[in-house]
Protein backbone atom coordinates (compact mmCIF):
# COMPACT_ATOMS: atom_id res chain seq x y z
CA UNK A 1 0.00 0.00 0.00
CA UNK A 2 0.83 3.38 -0.24
CA UNK A 3 -0.73 6.87 1.86
CA UNK A 4 0.89 10.34 2.54
CA UNK A 5 2.72 10.03 5.91
CA UNK A 6 4.74 13.54 4.62
CA UNK A 7 4.71 16.19 7.73
CA UNK A 8 4.32 13.40 10.10
CA UNK A 9 7.29 12.41 12.55
CA UNK A 10 7.53 8.70 13.77
CA UNK A 11 9.07 7.63 16.69
CA UNK A 12 10.04 4.16 16.39
CA UNK A 13 11.65 2.06 19.41
CA UNK A 14 14.33 -0.90 18.60
CA UNK A 15 14.80 0.81 15.47
CA UNK A 16 18.21 -0.78 14.66
CA UNK A 17 16.81 -4.01 14.51
CA UNK A 18 15.68 -6.66 12.24
CA UNK A 19 11.79 -5.72 12.73
CA UNK A 20 12.31 -1.97 13.95
CA UNK A 21 14.65 -0.83 10.91
CA UNK A 22 12.04 -2.39 8.31
CA UNK A 23 9.53 -0.37 9.87
CA UNK A 24 11.45 2.81 10.04
CA UNK A 25 12.12 2.22 6.42
CA UNK A 26 8.15 1.50 5.20
CA UNK A 27 7.30 4.54 7.28
CA UNK A 28 10.16 6.30 5.12
CA UNK A 29 9.07 5.08 2.18
CA UNK A 30 5.71 6.53 2.63
CA UNK A 31 7.20 9.76 3.73
CA UNK A 32 7.54 10.41 7.66
CA UNK A 33 10.45 12.12 9.21
CA UNK A 34 11.43 8.78 11.33
CA UNK A 35 13.02 9.10 14.59
CA UNK A 36 15.46 5.85 14.45
CA UNK A 37 15.40 5.52 18.23
CA UNK A 38 17.70 2.55 20.02
CA UNK A 39 19.54 1.58 23.01
CA UNK A 40 22.36 0.73 20.06
CA UNK A 41 23.15 3.96 18.64
CA UNK A 42 25.94 2.63 16.17
CA UNK A 43 23.03 0.37 14.78
CA UNK A 44 20.47 3.56 14.49
CA UNK A 45 22.72 5.50 12.84
CA UNK A 46 23.50 2.62 10.21
CA UNK A 47 19.75 3.10 9.98
CA UNK A 48 18.65 6.28 9.74
CA UNK A 49 21.89 6.83 7.31
CA UNK A 50 19.78 5.10 4.65
CA UNK A 51 16.46 7.01 5.18
CA UNK A 52 15.68 10.64 3.81
CA UNK A 53 14.84 12.94 6.68
CA UNK A 54 15.14 10.86 9.29
CA UNK A 55 17.48 11.11 12.65
CA UNK A 56 19.17 8.41 14.77
CA UNK A 57 18.60 8.77 18.45
CA UNK A 58 19.92 6.64 21.39
CA UNK A 59 17.25 5.42 23.20
CA UNK A 60 17.25 3.41 26.62
CA UNK A 61 13.64 2.55 27.13
CA UNK A 62 14.64 1.19 30.59
CA UNK A 63 15.79 4.63 31.68
CA UNK A 64 12.89 7.69 32.26
CA UNK A 65 15.96 9.68 31.96
CA UNK A 66 16.76 8.29 28.37
CA UNK A 67 13.40 8.20 27.13
CA UNK A 68 13.06 12.00 28.30
CA UNK A 69 16.35 13.18 26.13
CA UNK A 70 15.46 11.03 22.97
CA UNK A 71 11.85 13.00 22.90
CA UNK A 72 13.01 16.46 23.75
CA UNK A 73 16.10 16.14 21.06
CA UNK A 74 13.01 14.59 18.60
CA UNK A 75 10.75 17.61 19.16
CA UNK A 76 13.68 19.85 18.85
CA UNK A 77 14.40 18.39 15.50
CA UNK A 78 10.65 18.28 13.98
CA UNK A 79 8.85 20.22 16.03
CA UNK A 80 6.12 17.31 16.71
CA UNK A 81 5.66 13.92 17.15
CA UNK A 82 2.46 11.87 15.60
CA UNK A 83 3.24 8.31 15.91
CA UNK A 84 4.96 5.75 18.18
CA UNK A 85 6.02 2.74 17.25
CA UNK A 86 6.30 0.49 20.49
CA UNK A 87 8.46 -2.42 18.36
CA UNK A 88 11.68 -2.69 21.05
CA UNK A 89 11.56 -6.06 23.10
CA UNK A 90 13.65 -8.95 24.19
CA UNK A 91 13.14 -12.33 25.02
CA UNK A 92 14.84 -15.24 26.70
CA UNK A 93 16.74 -17.58 24.95
CA UNK A 94 18.99 -18.54 27.69
CA UNK A 95 17.46 -19.43 30.25
CA UNK A 96 14.27 -21.51 28.22
CA UNK A 97 13.11 -23.26 31.69
CA UNK A 98 9.84 -23.80 33.44
CA UNK A 99 8.17 -21.10 36.33
CA UNK A 100 9.24 -22.95 39.06
CA UNK A 101 12.88 -22.38 38.08
CA UNK A 102 12.88 -19.05 36.51
CA UNK A 103 15.32 -17.15 37.72
CA UNK A 104 14.40 -13.47 38.98
CA UNK A 105 16.70 -11.57 37.33
CA UNK A 106 15.54 -12.60 34.09
CA UNK A 107 12.07 -11.77 34.53
CA UNK A 108 13.20 -8.96 35.70
CA UNK A 109 14.69 -8.01 32.41
CA UNK A 110 12.35 -8.84 30.35
CA UNK A 111 9.12 -7.51 32.12
CA UNK A 112 11.54 -4.47 32.43
CA UNK A 113 11.90 -3.83 28.58
CA UNK A 114 8.84 -5.13 27.11
CA UNK A 115 6.67 -3.94 29.32
CA UNK A 116 7.75 -1.23 31.78
CA UNK A 117 9.78 0.15 28.67
CA UNK A 118 6.72 0.13 26.83
CA UNK A 119 4.88 2.24 29.81
CA UNK A 120 7.51 4.90 30.39
CA UNK A 121 7.70 5.29 26.74
CA UNK A 122 4.18 5.54 25.67
CA UNK A 123 3.67 8.32 28.82
CA UNK A 124 6.48 10.44 27.51
CA UNK A 125 5.73 10.64 24.29
CA UNK A 126 2.24 11.14 24.44
CA UNK A 127 3.47 14.98 26.11
CA UNK A 128 3.88 16.28 23.12
CA UNK A 129 1.44 14.53 20.98
CA UNK A 130 -1.24 16.11 23.70
CA UNK A 131 -0.33 19.23 23.85
CA UNK A 132 -0.08 19.94 20.16
CA UNK A 133 -3.88 18.96 20.28
CA UNK A 134 -3.88 17.33 16.46
CA UNK A 135 -4.58 13.35 17.58
CA UNK A 136 -1.81 10.61 16.93
CA UNK A 137 -0.82 7.39 16.45
CA UNK A 138 0.72 4.66 18.87
CA UNK A 139 1.42 1.05 17.47
CA UNK A 140 2.47 -1.47 19.85
CA UNK A 141 4.51 -4.51 19.04
CA UNK A 142 3.44 -7.46 20.98
CA UNK A 143 3.54 -11.11 20.06
CA UNK A 144 1.25 -14.11 19.04
CA UNK A 145 2.72 -15.27 22.40
CA UNK A 146 0.69 -12.69 24.15
CA UNK A 147 -2.28 -14.01 23.06
CA UNK A 148 -1.62 -17.75 22.80
CA UNK A 149 0.68 -19.06 25.76
CA UNK A 150 3.62 -20.87 25.21
CA UNK A 151 6.05 -23.08 27.38
CA UNK A 152 9.22 -22.33 29.19
CA UNK A 153 9.43 -18.14 28.58
CA UNK A 154 6.93 -17.01 30.85
CA UNK A 155 8.14 -13.59 31.55
CA UNK A 156 7.96 -12.81 27.84
CA UNK A 157 4.64 -14.19 27.59
CA UNK A 158 3.46 -12.40 30.34
CA UNK A 159 4.86 -9.13 29.30
CA UNK A 160 3.41 -9.45 25.76
CA UNK A 161 0.04 -10.51 27.36
CA UNK A 162 0.29 -7.31 29.25
CA UNK A 163 1.20 -4.98 25.98
CA UNK A 164 -2.05 -6.53 24.68
CA UNK A 165 -4.51 -5.39 26.97
CA UNK A 166 -2.55 -2.12 27.78
CA UNK A 167 -3.10 -1.73 24.19
CA UNK A 168 -7.34 -1.74 25.04
CA UNK A 169 -6.68 1.01 27.93
CA UNK A 170 -4.85 3.06 25.84
CA UNK A 171 -7.38 2.85 23.21
CA UNK A 172 -10.11 3.49 25.63
CA UNK A 173 -7.90 6.38 27.61
CA UNK A 174 -6.45 8.16 25.06
CA UNK A 175 -9.53 8.02 22.01
CA UNK A 176 -11.10 10.80 23.35
CA UNK A 177 -8.19 13.08 22.59
CA UNK A 178 -7.94 11.50 19.13
CA UNK A 179 -4.96 9.32 19.71
CA UNK A 180 -5.74 5.69 18.01
CA UNK A 181 -4.07 2.74 19.70
CA UNK A 182 -3.74 -0.63 18.20
CA UNK A 183 -1.44 -3.56 18.55
CA UNK A 184 0.45 -6.44 16.01
CA UNK A 185 0.98 -9.67 17.52
CA UNK A 186 3.59 -10.96 14.84
CA UNK A 187 3.89 -14.97 15.10
CA UNK A 188 7.11 -16.71 13.96
CA UNK A 189 9.25 -14.07 11.77
CA UNK A 190 12.55 -14.92 10.54
CA UNK A 191 15.12 -12.91 10.00
CA UNK A 192 19.23 -12.97 8.91
CA UNK A 193 19.96 -13.44 12.65
CA UNK A 194 17.60 -16.40 12.79
CA UNK A 195 17.81 -18.02 9.11
CA UNK A 196 19.63 -20.67 10.85
CA UNK A 197 17.23 -21.42 13.45
CA UNK A 198 14.67 -22.01 10.81
CA UNK A 199 16.59 -24.01 7.76
CA UNK A 200 18.53 -26.93 7.48
CA UNK A 201 21.98 -26.86 5.49
CA UNK A 202 19.92 -28.34 2.46
CA UNK A 203 17.74 -25.22 2.31
CA UNK A 204 14.40 -27.02 3.70
CA UNK A 205 12.55 -26.18 7.11
CA UNK A 206 14.95 -28.21 10.05
CA UNK A 207 13.35 -31.11 11.62
CA UNK A 208 11.63 -29.55 14.73
CA UNK A 209 11.01 -26.07 12.63
CA UNK A 210 8.74 -28.19 10.11
CA UNK A 211 6.67 -29.95 12.70
CA UNK A 212 6.72 -26.52 14.35
CA UNK A 213 5.50 -24.91 10.23
CA UNK A 214 1.96 -27.74 10.32
CA UNK A 215 0.55 -24.97 13.15
CA UNK A 216 0.76 -22.34 10.72
CA UNK A 217 -1.87 -22.33 7.70
CA UNK A 218 0.73 -20.91 4.95
CA UNK A 219 3.37 -22.93 6.17
CA UNK A 220 6.13 -21.13 6.53
CA UNK A 221 7.87 -18.32 8.87
CA UNK A 222 6.97 -14.59 8.27
CA UNK A 223 9.20 -11.45 7.29
CA UNK A 224 9.78 -7.97 8.25
CA UNK A 225 8.36 -6.47 5.08
CA UNK A 226 5.01 -8.32 6.51
CA UNK A 227 5.12 -6.56 9.78
CA UNK A 228 6.06 -3.67 8.55
CA UNK A 229 3.58 -3.55 6.18
CA UNK A 230 1.00 -3.88 9.00
CA UNK A 231 2.46 -1.07 10.66
CA UNK A 232 2.42 1.10 7.89
CA UNK A 233 -1.64 0.56 7.39
CA UNK A 234 -2.10 1.04 11.14
CA UNK A 235 0.38 3.66 11.08
CA UNK A 236 -1.78 5.62 7.84
CA UNK A 237 -4.73 8.40 7.94
CA UNK A 238 -6.54 5.20 6.26
CA UNK A 239 -7.20 3.61 9.60
CA UNK A 240 -8.25 6.16 11.97
CA UNK A 241 -11.39 4.53 12.84
CA UNK A 242 -9.37 0.92 14.32
CA UNK A 243 -8.67 1.53 17.54
CA UNK A 244 -7.29 -1.13 20.59
CA UNK A 245 -7.06 -3.96 17.77
CA UNK A 246 -4.65 -6.64 18.01
CA UNK A 247 -3.82 -7.46 14.57
CA UNK A 248 -2.03 -10.90 14.32
CA UNK A 249 0.23 -10.74 11.54
CA UNK A 250 0.91 -15.03 11.88
CA UNK A 251 -0.04 -16.48 8.71
CA UNK A 252 -2.86 -18.20 10.58
CA UNK A 253 -1.13 -19.44 13.92
CA UNK A 254 -3.26 -18.02 15.94
CA UNK A 255 -7.05 -18.80 13.73
CA UNK A 256 -7.75 -21.97 15.03
CA UNK A 257 -6.17 -25.36 15.78
CA UNK A 258 -4.24 -26.34 12.52
CA UNK A 259 -2.48 -29.64 12.54
CA UNK B 1 -5.30 12.54 11.33
CA UNK B 2 -8.54 10.66 13.18
CA UNK B 3 -10.43 11.30 10.20
CA UNK B 4 -10.95 8.97 7.04
CA UNK B 5 -11.34 9.91 3.73
CA UNK B 6 -11.60 7.64 0.60
CA UNK B 7 -7.89 8.94 -1.25
CA UNK B 8 -6.06 8.00 2.43
CA UNK B 9 -4.07 4.96 0.84
CA UNK B 10 -3.92 2.73 -2.48
CA UNK B 11 -3.16 -0.07 -3.14
CA UNK B 12 -1.83 -2.08 -6.63
CA UNK B 13 -4.65 -4.31 -7.73
CA UNK B 14 -3.62 -3.93 -11.32
CA UNK B 15 -4.21 -7.33 -13.29
CA UNK B 16 -6.05 -8.53 -10.34
CA UNK B 17 -9.97 -9.42 -10.61
CA UNK B 18 -12.33 -9.23 -8.00
CA UNK B 19 -16.35 -10.60 -7.02
CA UNK B 20 -18.95 -9.60 -4.63
CA UNK B 21 -21.11 -11.99 -3.47
CA UNK B 22 -24.13 -11.75 -0.40
CA UNK B 23 -25.51 -8.88 0.86
CA UNK B 24 -25.69 -5.62 -1.94
CA UNK B 25 -26.09 -2.45 -0.08
CA UNK B 26 -24.18 0.43 0.05
CA UNK B 27 -20.85 -0.62 1.96
CA UNK B 28 -20.40 -3.51 -0.50
CA UNK B 29 -21.14 -1.46 -3.58
CA UNK B 30 -18.35 1.72 -2.09
CA UNK B 31 -16.15 -1.74 -1.43
CA UNK B 32 -16.54 -2.75 -5.12
CA UNK B 33 -15.74 0.89 -6.33
CA UNK B 34 -12.95 1.12 -3.71
CA UNK B 35 -11.25 -1.71 -5.61
CA UNK B 36 -12.00 -1.19 -8.62
CA UNK B 37 -10.55 2.35 -8.33
CA UNK B 38 -7.54 0.81 -7.11
CA UNK B 39 -6.79 -0.89 -10.62
CA UNK B 40 -9.12 -4.20 -9.83
CA UNK B 41 -11.91 -5.16 -12.56
CA UNK B 42 -15.07 -7.16 -11.66
CA UNK B 43 -15.60 -10.86 -12.56
CA UNK B 44 -17.94 -13.27 -12.48
CA UNK B 45 -15.96 -16.44 -11.97
CA UNK B 46 -12.64 -17.14 -11.23
CA UNK B 47 -11.39 -14.62 -9.33
CA UNK B 48 -8.75 -12.93 -7.02
CA UNK B 49 -10.57 -11.70 -4.68
CA UNK B 50 -13.62 -12.52 -3.39
CA UNK B 51 -15.99 -9.70 -1.08
CA UNK B 52 -18.31 -11.92 0.77
CA UNK B 53 -20.75 -9.22 1.95
CA UNK B 54 -23.39 -9.79 4.95
CA UNK B 55 -26.33 -7.57 5.99
CA UNK B 56 -24.50 -4.99 8.28
CA UNK B 57 -27.84 -3.52 10.46
CA UNK B 58 -28.02 -6.11 13.21
CA UNK B 59 -32.12 -5.81 13.27
CA UNK B 60 -31.74 -6.80 9.78
CA UNK B 61 -34.36 -10.04 9.13
CA UNK B 62 -31.51 -11.46 7.21
CA UNK B 63 -28.22 -12.77 9.37
CA UNK B 64 -27.14 -15.56 6.38
CA UNK B 65 -23.82 -15.80 5.77
CA UNK B 66 -23.20 -17.24 2.55
CA UNK B 67 -20.33 -19.45 4.09
CA UNK B 68 -21.10 -22.43 1.60
CA UNK B 69 -20.82 -20.67 -1.47
CA UNK B 70 -17.28 -18.59 -0.19
CA UNK B 71 -16.07 -22.11 0.73
CA UNK B 72 -16.68 -23.65 -3.15
CA UNK B 73 -14.99 -20.37 -4.41
CA UNK B 74 -12.17 -20.85 -1.77
CA UNK B 75 -10.91 -24.26 -3.26
CA UNK B 76 -11.22 -23.23 -6.53
CA UNK B 77 -8.49 -20.64 -5.64
CA UNK B 78 -6.66 -22.75 -3.70
CA UNK B 79 -7.09 -24.97 -6.50
CA UNK B 80 -5.51 -22.56 -8.32
CA UNK B 81 -2.64 -21.45 -5.97
CA UNK B 82 -3.79 -17.90 -5.28
CA UNK B 83 -6.44 -15.57 -3.58
CA UNK B 84 -7.97 -13.19 -1.10
CA UNK B 85 -10.86 -13.75 0.54
CA UNK B 86 -12.30 -11.03 2.53
CA UNK B 87 -15.95 -10.73 4.58
CA UNK B 88 -17.65 -8.01 5.61
CA UNK B 89 -19.45 -8.54 8.89
CA UNK B 90 -20.36 -6.79 12.07
CA UNK B 91 -18.06 -6.04 14.90
CA UNK B 92 -20.77 -7.81 17.06
CA UNK B 93 -19.25 -10.95 15.57
CA UNK B 94 -16.78 -10.64 18.34
CA UNK B 95 -18.96 -8.86 20.84
CA UNK B 96 -22.79 -10.03 21.10
CA UNK B 97 -24.84 -7.25 21.89
CA UNK B 98 -28.13 -7.70 24.48
CA UNK B 99 -30.90 -6.50 22.36
CA UNK B 100 -29.21 -8.35 19.39
CA UNK B 101 -28.65 -11.96 20.12
CA UNK B 102 -29.69 -13.70 16.96
CA UNK B 103 -27.69 -11.70 14.93
CA UNK B 104 -24.13 -11.70 17.30
CA UNK B 105 -24.26 -15.81 17.01
CA UNK B 106 -25.01 -15.68 13.29
CA UNK B 107 -21.98 -13.39 12.85
CA UNK B 108 -19.58 -15.30 15.76
CA UNK B 109 -20.57 -17.86 13.24
CA UNK B 110 -19.12 -16.63 10.06
CA UNK B 111 -16.25 -15.40 12.42
CA UNK B 112 -15.27 -19.44 13.17
CA UNK B 113 -16.14 -19.67 9.60
CA UNK B 114 -13.84 -17.24 8.54
CA UNK B 115 -11.11 -18.84 10.70
CA UNK B 116 -11.57 -22.39 9.42
CA UNK B 117 -11.69 -21.37 6.11
CA UNK B 118 -8.28 -19.42 6.58
CA UNK B 119 -6.39 -22.86 8.03
CA UNK B 120 -8.42 -25.07 5.64
CA UNK B 121 -7.24 -22.67 2.45
CA UNK B 122 -3.93 -22.07 3.38
CA UNK B 123 -0.95 -21.83 2.41
CA UNK B 124 -2.09 -19.92 -1.09
CA UNK B 125 -5.34 -18.08 -0.14
CA UNK B 126 -5.90 -15.45 2.75
CA UNK B 127 -8.98 -15.32 4.57
CA UNK B 128 -9.97 -12.72 6.63
CA UNK B 129 -13.01 -10.12 7.97
CA UNK B 130 -13.35 -6.60 8.21
CA UNK B 131 -15.87 -6.62 11.33
CA UNK B 132 -17.80 -3.09 11.15
CA UNK B 133 -18.67 -0.82 13.89
CA UNK B 134 -21.41 1.85 13.51
CA UNK B 135 -21.05 3.09 10.11
CA UNK B 136 -22.74 6.90 8.74
CA UNK B 137 -22.97 8.69 5.41
CA UNK B 138 -24.89 11.79 5.47
CA UNK B 139 -27.11 10.54 9.22
CA UNK B 140 -28.26 7.41 7.43
CA UNK B 141 -27.44 4.26 9.69
CA UNK B 142 -25.26 1.79 7.40
CA UNK B 143 -23.95 -0.39 10.19
CA UNK B 144 -23.93 -1.32 13.71
CA UNK B 145 -26.63 0.25 16.43
CA UNK B 146 -26.32 3.55 17.95
CA UNK B 147 -26.05 2.35 20.99
CA UNK B 148 -22.79 1.45 20.74
CA UNK B 149 -21.59 4.65 20.60
CA UNK B 150 -21.82 5.48 24.04
CA UNK B 151 -18.72 3.24 24.58
CA UNK B 152 -16.98 4.06 21.63
CA UNK B 153 -14.07 5.69 22.73
CA UNK B 154 -13.68 7.86 19.73
CA UNK B 155 -17.00 9.27 20.14
CA UNK B 156 -18.17 9.06 16.80
CA UNK B 157 -19.38 6.90 13.83
CA UNK B 158 -17.27 5.63 11.22
CA UNK B 159 -17.45 6.17 7.68
CA UNK B 160 -17.82 4.05 4.64
CA UNK B 161 -14.30 4.95 3.80
CA UNK B 162 -13.05 3.41 7.17
CA UNK B 163 -14.36 0.24 5.85
CA UNK B 164 -12.78 0.28 2.33
CA UNK B 165 -9.97 0.97 3.55
CA UNK B 166 -9.54 -1.78 5.89
CA UNK B 167 -11.11 -4.35 2.82
CA UNK B 168 -8.12 -2.45 0.72
CA UNK B 169 -5.31 -3.05 3.26
CA UNK B 170 -6.74 -7.22 3.43
CA UNK B 171 -6.33 -7.38 -0.43
CA UNK B 172 -2.94 -5.29 -0.33
CA UNK B 173 -0.17 -7.62 -2.44
CA UNK B 174 2.00 -6.31 0.01
CA UNK B 175 0.36 -7.72 2.98
CA UNK B 176 0.83 -11.24 2.49
CA UNK B 177 1.05 -12.90 5.93
CA UNK B 178 -2.62 -11.64 7.54
CA UNK B 179 -4.96 -14.63 7.63
CA UNK B 180 -7.89 -15.84 9.59
CA UNK B 181 -8.08 -12.06 11.38
CA UNK B 182 -10.85 -10.59 12.13
CA UNK B 183 -10.09 -6.87 11.69
CA UNK B 184 -12.57 -5.07 13.67
CA UNK B 185 -13.23 -0.84 12.76
CA UNK B 186 -15.14 0.28 15.48
CA UNK B 187 -13.75 3.15 17.18
CA UNK B 188 -12.73 1.28 20.22
CA UNK B 189 -16.28 -0.09 21.15
CA UNK B 190 -15.47 -3.90 21.21
CA UNK B 191 -12.43 -3.14 23.29
CA UNK B 192 -13.65 -2.57 27.14
CA UNK B 193 -15.31 -0.22 29.12
CA UNK B 194 -15.43 3.35 27.31
CA UNK B 195 -16.31 5.32 30.74
CA UNK B 196 -14.45 6.66 33.51
CA UNK B 197 -14.83 4.40 36.44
Amino acid sequence: MRCDLSGRVAFVTGAAGAIGSAIAKRLAENGASVVVADVNLAGAEQVAAKLPGAMAQLCDIRSEASIDAAVEATTARYGRLDLLVNNAGVNTFANRVTIDSFPTAEWDRVTGIDLDGLFLMSRCALQPMLAAGRGGRIVNIASVVGLAAMRLQIAFVAAKAGIIHATRAMALELGPQGIVTNAIAPGSIMTEGTKALFYGSDGTFAGRTAEFMQHIPLGRPGTTEEIAEAVLFLSSPASGYINGQVLAVDGGWTAGFSP
Amino acid sequence: MSMTDDAAMTVDLAGRTYRLIGNDDAVSGAVAAALSANGAQASGSEADILIAATPLLPDSSETGVPLPAVAEIGRSMAAREGGRIVFLLSALGGLPMRRHVDYSAAMAAAVAGMRGLAMALGPHVLVNAVGAGVIEQGGELLAGDRRMLTHASLGRAGTIADITNAVLFLCDPMNTYTTGQLLTVDGGWSVGYGRNF
